[in-house]
């Protein structure tokens, strides 16, 4: 695969050239398997190859770029030729241009040989084993949607016309239930997910049994006063806070006026608990790899230290109009767009406590387990309103559940607002928290 | 596109060693994409995709793979991989396939290519500058436009195929407004399946001018409140509320599942009996219409609820199978890259008589929602939200003062029983509907309704009635 992804970026850069732009080469394949269980059975299996080229060209300081699926050298040429038909009518831009050349890339262990080598029953039977164990952990589990197994190994190439050539191969895998409890007629949902490198890690009864407590810990739930209170977040619930948080540290945002940290470099930002991290090299997190989609090394970059901001994630472009370079932030989820800022590995270090430390001492708050709606936070106002589901805490216990509440606020309030994290940093996906506490939330119920 | 002998050949392939059904579905697409950001056109792509997918169905269960080799040895490789996953006694098929006829014309009269990039171009900016005339408050303007011309096929074991090209276009304004400390934007869409003669039909200046005056009123909104309230929702608002109310739980694998709310309630009353909720794949232009759903069944209008009494389901050939029933013409799936599930296509609640002014009179105490942005359900509980992106305070029968960063909480069912006024307008939104990691474009819409009381999720505590409440704890 090496070869022929290579083969196929460097032809492609070469012809570019022929034509007097500069160009790099994205290419990808990769391939995919999910299983997925239902009442015992396979309910679908789905088995996937996928292979593509992008193509990024700068006529002088303009941007053109195209993609094909074919890379057949009639399918390539005519992609290079729409490239550079399009950057007849893009911005010229002083700071438009590929990355230079590095010296080398980190070696780092992405591919776990172990995947492949599993056979097919083996992986239906982890799915399998996940929906009998969340079904013996309680008798309350009525229906399990699904539960899963997926994959995914890919490889990547980048060549661009100033020497760049970078290739690496990597994998995922992962296991996920989704279910239903039932008591007295009531019904309630619950999930658990894991994602790792290495297939030796998943363990199917872990995921089992998360994904039945999960929804057995939210019947009997009721509604709630409306009321600020102090919140703890699950892991989970605030990985999602993170992923809308992400974008206020792009030097893009920053650069475009979308981001509130605009000139606040050194400044605090959020209490001093709060340590963010961007890391591509980190060992375990799942989207480590030795470079970015423009072929640029990945680092470490602390973003928050201490709740004071220290920095932005760059790509090549962002990186020349600050006058700085690239933190290796130029992400690519395909080979179907460009490059743009994004994260690999992003992260909130944990703190010394465990979780349950953190509410001991209040006479009443919310320990939020669900929120629903993320997607329509503001990543720019900062201004989010969800709906919620989770526990109330009275004098220092988790007592009753509540439901169909919403929860409002301001990320960036909320960074400020943080008392406490837990020790349990846990990943999902690229995203990684600890439980989190929060001075208060608005909760709207009754 | 492909040959028909060919095709007939993976269908055959895919069978070999047993199974209930097979299918395959090739596209090819060419895509465009630009955006202006930051008063330049910042990003351009156009690209090329083609792909296969081959399914086969056995016992109701389900295998699929796909492949960008388009190569007769390619796609044969591809049914072999779920031929190997079929269960059953092996078949030895041979098929005539014979072409599928929809009632549906779709006429796209500027397709992509009839477009130059040059008047593209000039769109952008021309919506650019509309936007940032809103004045020194709007800090940056994002206008983006895309298309896409896809040809696709649909053959399957029971001898049908389908041929057909869909073009669908859009165009997207964002406006970032920020004064002092605070930032608020403003968004608005057009698109669907038609021909670039959709900016015959829009200013697109006008949209962008929408976009940003919205941006810069919220600057000066009030936090919303939070607690139980009356709620109208104006037409213009757009259809999230159905949609994630009780449209996704009308959809027939969730309800199969047990994951639904609606299981179990054909025939019932389950909404008020002003409430009537249609999906419609064959209205024109929308953003959900299609001649074709993406197995091959043809687009037609199907009343899930009338006058508040669960009518049926959304169906695809598997689920419509499963229940006796005949296909809906709901088995959507994002790409060739994806299996087909059911999906809404273009959703809404029928108009009904009320004026939508008197609606707005008549309400003593409430928020007006005017334009409604994501949301998102469980099924299963039929508890929802959705986000609100321009509210206002309604106070005896009068629209007071805006305000920012409500959410609308509430359970399906029970807010269909509550709405209690339905207007005579109707007002459609675009949108991208996800579900099981497949994301297709939707349209929803709705008239201006009522709904009694319903959950407010905002940070006011200071402004609503519920300030009583609060302090007796």
């Amino acid at each position: 695969m090496r070869d022929r992804l290579l083969d196929a970026g460097r032809w492609a850069v070469e012809q570019a050239r022929g034509n007097g732009v500069e160009a790099e080469a994205f290419v990808l394949h990769s391939e995919d398997l999910t299983i997925e269980v239902r009442e015992g059975q396979v309910d679908t299996l789905k088995q996937a190859e996928e292979i593509g080229l992008g193509i990024r060209v700068f006529q002088g300081n303009r941007l053109g770029f195209s993609f094909t699926t074919d890379l057949s050298r009639e399918a390539l040429g005519e992609t290079i030729r729409r490239a550079v038909e399009s950057a007849r009518y893009t911005a010229d831009d002083k700071n438009n241009g590929l990355p230079e050349v590095v010296d080398g890339y980190r070696r780092m262990v992405t591919y776990d040989e172990e995947i492949e080598r599993t056979t097919l029953e083996a992986k239906v039977e982890m799915a399998k084993q996940i929906e009998v164990v969340s079904k013996q952990e309680d008798k309350r589990i009525k229906i399990v949607e699904s539960s899963g197994y997926e994959e995914s190994r890919y490889s990547v190439a980048v060549v661009n016309s100033r020497g760049v050539e970078a290739f690496q191969k990597a994998s995922y895998c992962g296991l996920y239930i989704s279910l239903m409890a039932e008591e007295n007629g009531e019904v309630q949902t619950g999930f658990a997910v894991e994602a790792k490198r290495h297939i030796s890690e998943l363990d199917p009864a872990r995921v089992g049994r998360e994904g039945a407590r999960n929804a057995v810990r939210i019947l009997g739930a009721k509604s709630a006063p409306s009321r600020p209170l102090p919140c703890i977040l699950e892991p989970y619930v605030m990985t999602s806070f993170l992923g809308v948080l992400a974008g206020s540290f792009s030097a893009d945002s920053v650069q475009k006026g979308k981001s509130t940290f605009k000139g606040k470099l050194g400044q605090a930002i959020a209490s001093p608990q709060v340590t963010l991290v961007d890391d591509g090299t980190y060992e375990k997190g799942i989207s480590s790899f030795p470079f970015d989609g423009e072929g640029w090394p990945s680092q470490r970059t602390v973003l928050v230290e201490a709740g004071t901001l220290k920095g932005f994630m760059y790509d090549a472009y962002t990186a020349r109009k600050d006058n700085t370079v690239s933190t290796g932030n130029g992400m690519r989820s395909s080979f179907r767009g460009l490059p743009s800022v994004g994260t690999t590995n992003l992260f909130l270090t944990p703190g010394l406590s465990p979780p349950e430390k953190l509410w001991e001492d209040l006479e009443r708050g919310m320990y939020i387990t669900e929120v629903m709606g993320m997607h329509t936070a503001n990543p720019i106002s900062g201004d989010f309103s969800l709906g919620a589901s989770g526990i109330i805490i009275e004098k220092g216990k988790l007592t009753y559940p509540v439901r169909g509440v919403t929860i409002a606020g301001n990320l960036f309030d909320f960074l400020k607002d943080i008392e406490g994290l837990g020790s349990d940093l846990r990943f999902f996906g690229g995203t990684g928290s600890p439980s989190v506490r929060v001075k208060r939330l608005s909760i709207g119920g009754e | 596109m492909l040959d028909r002998q060919m095709i007939s050949r993976v269908i055959a392939e895919a069978l070999r060693r047993g199974g209930d059904f097979a299918e395959i579905y090739v596209e090819e697409k060419s895509l465009t994409g630009i955006v202006c950001e930051d008063n330049q056109i910042e990003k351009v792509n156009s690209g090329r995709e083609s792909g296969a997918g081959v399914r086969v169905v056995s016992a109701g269960n389900t295998a699929y793979a796909y492949t960008n080799d388009l190569s007769e040895e390619g796609l044969l490789k591809t049914a072999g991989i779920v031929a190997h996953a079929a269960a059953g006694a092996a078949r030895d098929i041979e098929l005539d396939l014979k072409e599928v006829r929809s009632g549906l014309t779709l006429p796209f009269l500027k397709v992509p290519d009839q477009f130059p990039f040059e008047d593209k171009v000039e769109a952008l900016l021309k919506a650019n500058e509309a936007a940032r005339e809103a004045g020194p408050d709007i800090k940056q303007v994002t206008v983006s436009l895309a298309d896409v011309h896809k040809q696709f096929q649909v053959a399957n074991s029971l001898g049908e195929i389908v041929e057909d090209e869909v073009v669908r276009t859009r165009f997207v304004i964002n406006a970032v407004a920020s004064r002092e400390n605070v930032i608020q934007t403003g968004f608005e869409a057009v698109g669907g399946v038609v021909g670039w003669e959709i900016l015959d039909e829009i200013k697109v200046e006008d949209l962008a001018r929408q976009a940003a005056r919205r941006a810069v009123m919220m600057l000066d909104a009030k936090p919303a409140p939070a607690g139980r309230m009356t709620v109208v929702m104006s037409s213009e608002a757009g259809g999230t509320m159905v949609h994630e109310a009780c449209g996704h739980g009308l959809e027939a694998d969730l309800v199969q599942k047990g994951l639904s709310v609606y299981s179990g309630k054909v025939g019932q009353q389950v909404a008020a009996s002003e409430v009537s909720v249609i999906d419609d794949s064959s209205l024109p232009k929308k953003n959900g219409t299609f001649r074709f759903d993406d197995e091959g069944t043809p687009g037609r209008k199907n009343v899930l609820i009338e006058k508040g009494v669960l009518k049926g389901y959304m169906h695809d050939r598997l689920t419509a199978q499963k229940e006796g029933v005949e296909p809906t013409g709901n088995g959507r799936r994002e790409s060739y890259q994806h299996k087909p599930i059911p999906r809404m296509t273009n959703t809404y609640i029928a108009p009904g008589e009320s004026d939508p002014e008197a609606i707005i009179r008549e309400t003593a105490h409430g928020i007006l929602v005017k334009k409604m942005g994501g949301g998102q359900v469980n099924t299963t509980t039929g508890d929802f939200v959705f986000d609100v992106q321009e509210g206002y305070i309604i106070k005896n029968g009068e629209v007071l003062y805006p305000v920012r960063g409500a959410t609308l909480t509430g359970n399906g069912p029970k807010v269909l029983r509550n709405i209690d006024m339905v207007g005579n307008d109707l007002g459609f939104a675009i949108g991208t509907c996800g579900k099981d990691g497949q994301g297709v474009p939707v349209a929803d819409a709705q008239p201006t309704i009522r709904i009694k009381s319903m959950t407010v999720g905002g940070t006011g505590f200071e402004d609503g009635p519920e300030i009583k409440r609060i302090r007796r704890f």
